[in-house]
Protein backbone atom coordinates (compact mmCIF):
# COMPACT_ATOMS: atom_id res chain seq x y z
CA UNK A 1 0.00 0.00 0.00
CA UNK A 2 1.26 3.44 -0.93
CA UNK A 3 1.04 6.15 1.80
CA UNK A 4 1.29 9.90 0.77
CA UNK A 5 4.60 9.95 2.15
CA UNK A 6 5.77 7.46 0.21
CA UNK A 7 4.16 8.92 -2.82
CA UNK A 8 5.57 12.13 -2.60
CA UNK A 9 9.32 10.30 -1.74
CA UNK A 10 9.28 8.68 -5.12
CA UNK A 11 8.32 12.01 -6.83
CA UNK A 12 10.87 13.58 -5.47
CA UNK A 13 13.20 10.56 -6.59
CA UNK A 14 11.79 10.78 -9.98
CA UNK A 15 12.29 14.45 -10.29
CA UNK A 16 15.65 13.96 -8.86
CA UNK A 17 16.27 10.85 -11.82
CA UNK A 18 15.48 13.06 -14.80
CA UNK A 19 17.43 16.41 -13.25
CA UNK A 20 20.26 13.55 -12.93
CA UNK A 21 19.88 12.85 -16.76
CA UNK A 22 19.11 16.15 -18.26
CA UNK A 23 22.04 18.33 -16.75
CA UNK A 24 24.46 17.60 -18.89
CA UNK A 25 22.08 18.68 -21.72
CA UNK A 26 23.39 21.44 -24.23
CA UNK A 27 21.61 24.74 -23.04
CA UNK A 28 19.76 26.19 -25.91
CA UNK A 29 19.02 29.86 -26.05
CA UNK A 30 16.26 31.57 -27.84
CA UNK A 31 16.09 35.18 -29.18
CA UNK A 32 13.72 36.83 -30.84
CA UNK A 33 14.81 39.75 -33.22
CA UNK A 34 13.54 41.85 -36.32
CA UNK A 35 15.03 39.87 -38.76
CA UNK A 36 13.11 37.07 -36.69
CA UNK A 37 13.28 34.25 -34.45
CA UNK A 38 16.49 32.28 -33.32
CA UNK A 39 17.01 29.17 -31.59
CA UNK A 40 20.73 28.51 -30.89
CA UNK A 41 22.47 25.64 -29.64
CA UNK A 42 24.89 23.34 -29.97
CA UNK A 43 24.52 19.52 -31.11
CA UNK A 44 26.73 16.70 -31.82
CA UNK A 45 25.46 13.84 -33.64
CA UNK A 46 21.65 14.09 -33.43
CA UNK A 47 19.81 16.77 -34.42
CA UNK A 48 18.47 19.38 -32.07
CA UNK A 49 16.39 22.08 -33.28
CA UNK A 50 12.90 20.98 -35.28
CA UNK A 51 10.49 23.37 -36.99
CA UNK A 52 6.78 22.13 -36.23
CA UNK A 53 5.11 24.63 -38.01
CA UNK A 54 4.72 27.77 -40.29
CA UNK A 55 6.27 29.93 -37.75
CA UNK A 56 7.24 27.72 -34.66
CA UNK A 57 10.16 25.31 -33.69
CA UNK A 58 11.46 23.95 -31.06
CA UNK A 59 14.42 22.23 -29.23
CA UNK A 60 14.91 20.05 -26.19
CA UNK A 61 17.48 18.75 -23.60
CA UNK A 62 16.53 15.24 -22.82
CA UNK A 63 16.20 11.36 -23.62
CA UNK A 64 16.30 11.27 -27.62
CA UNK A 65 13.01 9.07 -27.95
CA UNK A 66 11.04 11.70 -25.54
CA UNK A 67 11.91 14.35 -28.03
CA UNK A 68 11.05 12.63 -30.95
CA UNK A 69 8.03 11.57 -29.26
CA UNK A 70 7.64 15.18 -28.60
CA UNK A 71 8.71 16.67 -32.36
CA UNK A 72 5.82 13.83 -33.62
CA UNK A 73 3.03 15.33 -31.20
CA UNK A 74 3.66 18.78 -31.89
CA UNK A 75 3.62 18.33 -35.42
CA UNK A 76 0.77 16.39 -36.07
CA UNK A 77 -1.22 18.39 -33.26
CA UNK A 78 -0.28 21.85 -34.71
CA UNK A 79 -0.63 19.90 -38.35
CA UNK A 80 -4.60 18.73 -37.49
CA UNK A 81 -5.34 22.22 -36.17
CA UNK A 82 -4.21 24.33 -39.08
CA UNK A 83 -5.95 22.16 -41.33
CA UNK A 84 -9.01 21.98 -39.44
CA UNK A 85 -9.17 25.84 -39.55
CA UNK A 86 -6.40 27.91 -40.45
CA UNK A 87 -2.62 28.38 -40.34
CA UNK A 88 -3.36 31.32 -38.10
CA UNK A 89 -5.06 29.77 -35.32
CA UNK A 90 -1.88 27.65 -34.62
CA UNK A 91 -0.17 28.90 -31.84
CA UNK A 92 2.55 27.57 -29.25
CA UNK A 93 0.22 28.80 -26.09
CA UNK A 94 -2.17 25.58 -27.51
CA UNK A 95 0.39 22.81 -28.57
CA UNK A 96 1.94 23.03 -25.08
CA UNK A 97 -0.40 23.62 -22.79
CA UNK A 98 -3.36 21.26 -24.55
CA UNK A 99 -1.12 19.02 -25.98
CA UNK A 100 1.88 18.45 -24.30
CA UNK A 101 1.70 19.64 -20.54
CA UNK A 102 -1.20 17.42 -19.68
CA UNK A 103 0.33 14.20 -20.73
CA UNK A 104 4.06 15.14 -19.14
CA UNK A 105 2.36 15.75 -15.73
CA UNK A 106 0.24 12.65 -15.88
CA UNK A 107 3.49 10.77 -16.99
CA UNK A 108 5.58 12.45 -14.35
CA UNK A 109 2.62 11.51 -11.35
CA UNK A 110 1.98 8.68 -12.61
CA UNK A 111 4.56 6.24 -10.88
CA UNK A 112 3.76 3.46 -13.06
CA UNK A 113 4.91 4.58 -16.49
CA UNK A 114 7.77 6.14 -17.56
CA UNK A 115 8.21 10.43 -17.08
CA UNK A 116 9.29 12.51 -20.18
CA UNK A 117 12.93 13.03 -19.59
CA UNK A 118 13.10 16.32 -21.36
CA UNK A 119 12.93 20.26 -20.84
CA UNK A 120 12.28 22.09 -23.60
CA UNK A 121 12.01 25.60 -25.16
CA UNK A 122 9.23 26.37 -27.98
CA UNK A 123 9.33 29.46 -30.16
CA UNK A 124 6.87 31.42 -32.32
CA UNK A 125 7.73 33.93 -34.65
CA UNK A 126 4.89 36.24 -34.73
CA UNK A 127 5.02 39.89 -36.78
CA UNK A 128 6.96 42.29 -34.31
CA UNK A 129 9.66 41.20 -31.87
CA UNK A 130 7.39 42.52 -29.41
CA UNK A 131 4.68 39.68 -30.20
CA UNK A 132 7.44 36.70 -30.69
CA UNK A 133 6.89 33.95 -28.02
CA UNK A 134 8.84 31.82 -26.39
CA UNK A 135 7.84 28.69 -24.09
CA UNK A 136 10.06 26.91 -21.51
CA UNK A 137 8.24 23.51 -20.95
CA UNK A 138 9.77 21.04 -17.81
CA UNK A 139 9.52 17.49 -17.92
CA UNK A 140 6.76 17.71 -15.42
CA UNK A 141 4.69 19.44 -17.38
CA UNK A 142 5.14 23.26 -15.92
CA UNK A 143 5.57 25.80 -18.20
CA UNK A 144 6.68 29.34 -18.64
CA UNK A 145 6.20 31.94 -21.93
CA UNK A 146 9.06 34.67 -22.28
CA UNK A 147 9.06 37.62 -24.83
CA UNK A 148 12.11 38.40 -26.53
CA UNK A 149 14.61 35.72 -25.10
CA UNK A 150 14.34 33.01 -23.21
CA UNK A 151 16.57 29.49 -22.44
CA UNK A 152 16.38 25.83 -21.12
CA UNK A 153 19.81 24.46 -19.98
CA UNK A 154 20.40 21.22 -17.95
CA UNK A 155 20.38 23.30 -14.44
CA UNK A 156 18.42 26.11 -12.92
CA UNK A 157 21.93 27.83 -12.29
CA UNK A 158 23.06 27.96 -15.71
CA UNK A 159 19.75 29.26 -17.23
CA UNK A 160 20.46 31.76 -14.52
CA UNK A 161 23.74 32.56 -15.81
CA UNK A 162 22.29 32.92 -18.94
CA UNK A 163 19.44 35.08 -18.51
CA UNK A 164 22.20 37.53 -16.25
CA UNK A 165 24.09 37.87 -19.87
CA UNK A 166 20.89 38.33 -22.20
CA UNK A 167 19.54 40.72 -20.01
CA UNK A 168 21.77 43.15 -20.92
CA UNK A 169 23.50 42.24 -24.08
CA UNK A 170 19.56 41.71 -25.94
CA UNK A 171 18.21 44.23 -28.15
CA UNK A 172 15.55 43.64 -30.60
CA UNK A 173 17.03 45.55 -33.35
CA UNK A 174 20.42 43.18 -33.21
CA UNK A 175 21.29 42.24 -37.08
CA UNK A 176 21.82 38.58 -37.90
CA UNK A 177 25.23 38.24 -37.21
CA UNK A 178 24.82 40.00 -33.87
CA UNK A 179 22.42 37.99 -32.30
CA UNK A 180 24.11 34.88 -33.52
CA UNK A 181 26.99 35.83 -31.83
CA UNK A 182 25.60 36.67 -28.38
CA UNK A 183 23.41 33.59 -28.49
CA UNK A 184 27.09 31.91 -28.50
CA UNK A 185 28.47 33.81 -25.90
CA UNK A 186 25.09 32.75 -24.08
CA UNK A 187 25.50 29.08 -25.03
CA UNK A 188 28.78 29.09 -23.66
CA UNK A 189 27.95 30.65 -20.13
CA UNK A 190 24.96 28.20 -19.39
CA UNK A 191 28.05 25.18 -21.17
CA UNK A 192 30.07 26.56 -18.17
CA UNK A 193 28.29 24.57 -15.70
CA UNK A 194 31.82 24.68 -12.84
CA UNK A 195 31.88 28.33 -13.64
CA UNK A 196 35.71 28.89 -14.89
CA UNK A 197 34.93 30.48 -17.61
CA UNK A 198 35.24 28.22 -20.10
CA UNK A 199 32.54 25.71 -21.54
CA UNK A 200 32.45 22.33 -20.18
CA UNK A 201 34.76 19.74 -21.86
CA UNK A 202 32.18 17.24 -22.26
CA UNK A 203 29.22 19.66 -23.96
CA UNK A 204 31.80 21.67 -26.00
CA UNK A 205 33.88 18.61 -27.76
CA UNK A 206 32.72 17.16 -31.01
CA UNK A 207 30.34 19.87 -30.87
CA UNK A 208 28.90 22.67 -33.01
CA UNK A 209 26.60 24.84 -33.66
CA UNK A 210 23.27 24.04 -34.79
CA UNK A 211 20.76 26.98 -35.40
CA UNK A 212 16.83 27.51 -35.95
CA UNK A 213 16.33 30.57 -37.81
CA UNK A 214 12.57 31.57 -38.55
CA UNK A 215 12.25 34.65 -41.02
CA UNK A 216 10.34 37.50 -40.64
CA UNK A 217 10.51 39.15 -43.53
CA UNK A 218 10.48 36.97 -46.72
CA UNK A 219 8.32 36.10 -49.73
CA UNK A 220 8.52 32.10 -49.15
CA UNK A 221 6.24 30.20 -47.52
CA UNK A 222 9.08 28.21 -45.83
CA UNK A 223 10.24 30.16 -43.32
CA UNK A 224 12.08 28.13 -41.31
CA UNK A 225 16.38 27.73 -41.90
CA UNK A 226 18.70 25.31 -40.06
CA UNK A 227 21.91 26.60 -40.26
CA UNK A 228 24.14 23.91 -39.02
CA UNK A 229 28.02 25.28 -38.71
CA UNK A 230 29.62 22.21 -39.67
CA UNK A 231 29.84 20.67 -42.95
CA UNK A 232 31.25 17.23 -41.75
CA UNK A 233 27.65 16.72 -40.58
CA UNK A 234 24.33 17.28 -42.88
CA UNK A 235 21.40 16.18 -40.97
CA UNK B 1 1.24 12.02 -26.24
CA UNK B 2 1.18 10.08 -29.26
CA UNK B 3 3.52 7.00 -28.78
CA UNK B 4 3.12 5.80 -32.29
CA UNK B 5 5.93 7.78 -34.81
CA UNK B 6 6.37 6.38 -37.29
CA UNK B 7 5.58 7.31 -41.19
CA UNK B 8 2.42 7.51 -41.41
CA UNK B 9 0.56 9.77 -44.49
CA UNK B 10 -1.10 13.14 -43.79
CA UNK B 11 -4.11 12.05 -44.73
CA UNK B 12 -4.62 9.54 -42.41
CA UNK B 13 -3.76 12.39 -39.76
CA UNK B 14 -6.80 14.16 -40.76
CA UNK B 15 -9.08 11.64 -42.76
CA UNK B 16 -8.86 12.98 -46.07
CA UNK B 17 -10.60 12.73 -48.28
CA UNK B 18 -13.53 11.63 -45.90
CA UNK B 19 -13.79 14.66 -43.42
CA UNK B 20 -15.21 16.42 -46.72
CA UNK B 21 -17.45 14.94 -48.52
CA UNK B 22 -21.03 15.86 -48.09
CA UNK B 23 -21.93 16.99 -51.74
CA UNK B 24 -25.18 18.32 -52.37
CA UNK B 25 -26.46 16.33 -54.91
CA UNK B 26 -28.13 18.25 -57.64
CA UNK B 27 -26.61 21.17 -56.89
CA UNK B 28 -24.61 23.59 -59.53
CA UNK B 29 -21.06 24.16 -58.34
CA UNK B 30 -19.22 27.18 -58.57
CA UNK B 31 -16.40 26.19 -61.66
CA UNK B 32 -13.12 27.85 -62.39
CA UNK B 33 -12.63 28.31 -66.38
CA UNK B 34 -9.68 28.66 -68.05
CA UNK B 35 -5.88 27.92 -67.00
CA UNK B 36 -2.99 27.69 -68.92
CA UNK B 37 1.16 26.80 -68.47
CA UNK B 38 3.47 27.57 -70.54
CA UNK B 39 7.51 27.00 -70.36
CA UNK B 40 10.16 30.29 -71.14
CA UNK B 41 13.38 30.44 -71.12
CA UNK B 42 14.02 30.37 -67.57
CA UNK B 43 10.77 28.29 -66.49
CA UNK B 44 7.04 28.44 -66.27
CA UNK B 45 4.73 30.79 -66.78
CA UNK B 46 1.15 30.03 -65.50
CA UNK B 47 -2.14 31.88 -66.69
CA UNK B 48 -5.45 31.96 -65.46
CA UNK B 49 -8.56 33.70 -66.38
CA UNK B 50 -10.20 35.75 -62.63
CA UNK B 51 -13.77 33.84 -63.50
CA UNK B 52 -15.84 31.47 -61.45
CA UNK B 53 -19.14 30.31 -62.57
CA UNK B 54 -22.18 28.28 -61.32
CA UNK B 55 -24.07 26.49 -64.57
CA UNK B 56 -25.14 30.18 -66.97
CA UNK B 57 -24.33 32.36 -63.39
CA UNK B 58 -21.38 34.04 -62.93
CA UNK B 59 -20.65 33.60 -59.50
CA UNK B 60 -17.16 35.84 -59.32
CA UNK B 61 -15.25 37.70 -61.38
CA UNK B 62 -12.14 37.88 -59.07
CA UNK B 63 -11.39 34.36 -58.73
CA UNK B 64 -7.49 32.97 -57.81
CA UNK B 65 -7.38 29.64 -59.63
CA UNK B 66 -3.13 29.57 -59.83
CA UNK B 67 -1.98 28.77 -56.07
CA UNK B 68 1.12 27.77 -54.72
CA UNK B 69 1.57 24.48 -53.41
CA UNK B 70 5.03 25.14 -51.91
CA UNK B 71 8.26 27.14 -52.61
CA UNK B 72 8.67 24.67 -56.07
CA UNK B 73 4.96 24.14 -56.68
CA UNK B 74 2.62 25.52 -58.20
CA UNK B 75 -1.43 24.14 -59.51
CA UNK B 76 -3.61 26.15 -61.78
CA UNK B 77 -6.80 24.94 -60.98
CA UNK B 78 -10.12 24.52 -63.36
CA UNK B 79 -13.28 23.00 -62.42
CA UNK B 80 -15.25 22.74 -59.25
CA UNK B 81 -14.10 25.88 -57.04
CA UNK B 82 -14.75 24.25 -53.63
CA UNK B 83 -13.57 20.49 -54.55
CA UNK B 84 -10.54 21.88 -56.00
CA UNK B 85 -9.43 24.91 -53.68
CA UNK B 86 -9.62 22.24 -50.75
CA UNK B 87 -7.59 19.64 -52.14
CA UNK B 88 -4.82 22.71 -53.22
CA UNK B 89 -5.10 23.32 -48.91
CA UNK B 90 -4.75 19.50 -48.22
CA UNK B 91 -2.03 19.23 -50.47
CA UNK B 92 -0.20 22.77 -49.33
CA UNK B 93 -0.23 20.69 -45.74
CA UNK B 94 0.20 17.28 -46.79
CA UNK B 95 3.73 18.67 -48.10
CA UNK B 96 4.70 20.39 -45.05
CA UNK B 97 3.20 17.68 -43.06
CA UNK B 98 5.73 15.48 -44.62
CA UNK B 99 8.95 17.65 -44.86
CA UNK B 100 8.37 18.36 -41.21
CA UNK B 101 7.87 14.70 -39.65
CA UNK B 102 10.19 13.22 -42.41
CA UNK B 103 13.30 15.64 -41.93
CA UNK B 104 13.41 15.82 -46.07
CA UNK B 105 11.52 17.59 -48.37
CA UNK B 106 8.75 15.23 -50.57
CA UNK B 107 10.18 14.68 -54.27
CA UNK B 108 8.36 16.08 -57.24
CA UNK B 109 7.01 12.25 -57.75
CA UNK B 110 6.18 11.80 -54.03
CA UNK B 111 4.10 15.10 -54.43
CA UNK B 112 2.63 14.56 -57.97
CA UNK B 113 1.49 10.88 -56.63
CA UNK B 114 -0.22 12.70 -54.13
CA UNK B 115 -2.27 15.02 -56.40
CA UNK B 116 -3.22 11.35 -58.48
CA UNK B 117 -4.26 10.21 -55.01
CA UNK B 118 -6.65 12.99 -54.20
CA UNK B 119 -8.20 12.95 -57.99
CA UNK B 120 -8.95 8.99 -57.38
CA UNK B 121 -10.48 9.94 -54.44
CA UNK B 122 -12.64 12.82 -55.73
CA UNK B 123 -13.83 9.91 -58.41
CA UNK B 124 -17.25 9.04 -56.72
CA UNK B 125 -18.16 13.00 -56.55
CA UNK B 126 -17.08 12.99 -60.11
CA UNK B 127 -18.99 10.10 -61.37
CA UNK B 128 -21.95 11.71 -59.53
CA UNK B 129 -21.51 14.98 -61.91
CA UNK B 130 -20.56 17.04 -58.88
CA UNK B 131 -16.64 18.35 -57.63
CA UNK B 132 -14.96 17.47 -60.87
CA UNK B 133 -11.81 19.27 -61.06
CA UNK B 134 -9.14 19.15 -62.84
CA UNK B 135 -5.38 20.95 -61.96
CA UNK B 136 -2.51 21.46 -63.78
CA UNK B 137 0.75 21.45 -61.86
CA UNK B 138 4.22 22.82 -62.72
CA UNK B 139 7.10 22.05 -60.56
CA UNK B 140 10.43 22.13 -59.89
CA UNK B 141 13.00 19.82 -59.24
CA UNK B 142 15.67 20.68 -57.22
CA UNK B 143 17.21 17.43 -57.61
CA UNK B 144 17.88 17.04 -60.89
CA UNK B 145 17.42 21.22 -61.86
CA UNK B 146 14.59 20.86 -64.46
CA UNK B 147 11.22 21.78 -64.99
CA UNK B 148 8.04 20.21 -65.42
CA UNK B 149 4.40 20.54 -66.51
CA UNK B 150 2.04 17.44 -65.51
CA UNK B 151 -1.75 17.30 -66.54
CA UNK B 152 -4.29 15.02 -65.40
CA UNK B 153 -7.55 13.26 -66.15
CA UNK B 154 -10.53 12.81 -63.45
CA UNK B 155 -9.28 9.09 -62.26
CA UNK B 156 -5.49 10.89 -61.26
CA UNK B 157 -3.63 9.77 -64.07
CA UNK B 158 -1.00 12.25 -64.40
CA UNK B 159 0.78 13.01 -67.98
CA UNK B 160 3.88 15.58 -68.56
CA UNK B 161 3.74 18.19 -71.03
CA UNK B 162 6.53 19.24 -72.57
CA UNK B 163 6.11 22.74 -73.36
CA UNK B 164 2.73 23.71 -72.35
CA UNK B 165 -0.55 22.77 -70.51
CA UNK B 166 -4.08 24.05 -70.42
CA UNK B 167 -7.12 23.01 -68.20
CA UNK B 168 -11.32 24.55 -68.20
CA UNK B 169 -13.96 25.24 -70.06
CA UNK B 170 -12.18 27.40 -72.26
CA UNK B 171 -9.53 25.36 -72.70
CA UNK B 172 -10.38 23.28 -75.93
CA UNK B 173 -11.15 25.88 -78.11
CA UNK B 174 -7.80 26.65 -77.79
CA UNK B 175 -5.85 23.81 -77.72
CA UNK B 176 -4.69 23.75 -81.13
CA UNK B 177 -3.37 27.06 -81.18
CA UNK B 178 -0.60 26.08 -78.84
CA UNK B 179 0.59 23.40 -81.53
CA UNK B 180 0.31 26.30 -84.29
CA UNK B 181 2.21 29.02 -82.07
CA UNK B 182 5.19 26.28 -81.32
CA UNK B 183 5.52 25.44 -85.61
CA UNK B 184 5.77 29.13 -86.20
CA UNK B 185 8.29 30.49 -83.84
CA UNK B 186 9.87 27.35 -81.92
CA UNK B 187 9.43 25.94 -78.37
CA UNK B 188 8.06 27.71 -75.84
CA UNK B 189 11.59 26.86 -73.43
CA UNK B 190 13.33 28.43 -75.66
CA UNK B 191 11.70 32.10 -76.17
CA UNK B 192 11.90 34.71 -73.63
CA UNK B 193 9.26 35.39 -70.93
CA UNK B 194 7.57 38.87 -72.37
CA UNK B 195 7.17 36.63 -76.06
CA UNK B 196 5.53 33.91 -73.80
CA UNK B 197 3.48 35.99 -71.92
CA UNK B 198 2.03 37.66 -74.72
CA UNK B 199 1.32 34.57 -76.51
CA UNK B 200 0.12 33.25 -73.47
CA UNK B 201 -2.80 36.70 -72.85
CA UNK B 202 -3.73 35.98 -76.56
CA UNK B 203 -4.84 32.60 -76.24
CA UNK B 204 -6.95 33.48 -72.90
CA UNK B 205 -7.92 36.19 -74.38
CA UNK B 206 -9.09 34.02 -77.88
CA UNK B 207 -10.92 31.61 -74.93
CA UNK B 208 -12.85 34.49 -73.09
CA UNK B 209 -14.31 34.90 -76.58
CA UNK B 210 -15.09 31.60 -77.68
CA UNK B 211 -16.01 30.09 -74.55
CA UNK B 212 -18.95 32.05 -72.11
CA UNK B 213 -17.79 30.95 -68.81
CA UNK B 214 -13.90 32.67 -69.51
CA UNK B 215 -13.48 35.83 -68.49
CA UNK B 216 -12.02 38.50 -70.28
CA UNK B 217 -8.08 40.27 -69.88
CA UNK B 218 -9.24 43.57 -69.10
CA UNK B 219 -10.64 44.27 -65.84
CA UNK B 220 -9.53 42.73 -63.02
CA UNK B 221 -6.48 41.58 -64.70
CA UNK B 222 -6.09 37.88 -65.08
CA UNK B 223 -3.45 35.50 -62.04
CA UNK B 224 -0.19 35.43 -63.97
CA UNK B 225 2.88 33.74 -61.84
CA UNK B 226 6.40 32.60 -62.62
CA UNK B 227 7.89 29.29 -60.94
CA UNK B 228 11.62 29.38 -61.50
CA UNK B 229 14.45 27.91 -59.74
CA UNK B 230 14.76 30.98 -57.42
CA UNK B 231 10.94 30.35 -56.37
CA UNK B 232 7.26 32.06 -57.60
CA UNK B 233 6.80 35.50 -58.44
CA UNK B 234 3.68 37.34 -59.59
CA UNK B 235 4.28 38.62 -62.86
CA UNK B 236 5.32 42.41 -62.53
CA UNK B 237 1.71 44.46 -62.66
CA UNK B 238 2.79 47.31 -64.81
CA UNK B 239 4.26 44.40 -67.16
CA UNK B 240 1.07 42.52 -67.21
CA UNK B 241 -1.15 44.97 -67.71
CA UNK B 242 1.13 46.79 -70.90
CA UNK B 243 0.80 42.82 -72.42
CA UNK B 244 -2.85 43.02 -72.26
CA UNK B 245 -2.73 46.35 -73.83
CA UNK B 246 -0.85 45.36 -76.61
CA UNK B 247 -2.97 41.95 -76.74
CA UNK B 248 -6.43 43.86 -76.97
CA UNK B 249 -5.08 46.68 -79.47
CA UNK B 250 -3.59 43.81 -81.51
CA UNK B 251 -7.35 42.74 -82.44
CA UNK B 252 -8.43 45.81 -83.82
Amino acid sequence: MLSPYDWQESISQRAQYIENRIKSGSPIVGLSIDAGCILYTYRKHIRKVYEVYDRMMFSAIGQQADVESMRVTSIDFAHQEGFAHSEDDVTIGRLVGFALSGPMKRAFGDLTVAPFVIHALFAEMNAKPAEDLFIWLHYDGDFVAHRQFAVAAGTRDSEKRMVEFLSSAYRPDLSVEEAFGIADQAWRIGADRDVDGVPDEELLSDAFPEIGFLERNVERVRRFRLIQQDSKHSR
Amino acid sequence: MISNSNPRSFADLVGFPDSLRSPTLGAHDTHGTTVLCLRYKDGILNLGDRRATAANYIMYDRAKKILRLDDHTLVAISGSFARSTEIARYLRHAFKYYSRTQLQDMSVEGKLQEVSRALAGNLSMSLEGIGIFLPIVSAYDPASDSLGIYFYDVMGARFESGQYGCAGSGSHRIQGVFEYIQRQQGNFEERELEEVLLDGLTMLDIASELDSATGNLSMPLPIAKTLTKHGIEDINEQLLRESVLSVQKGKG
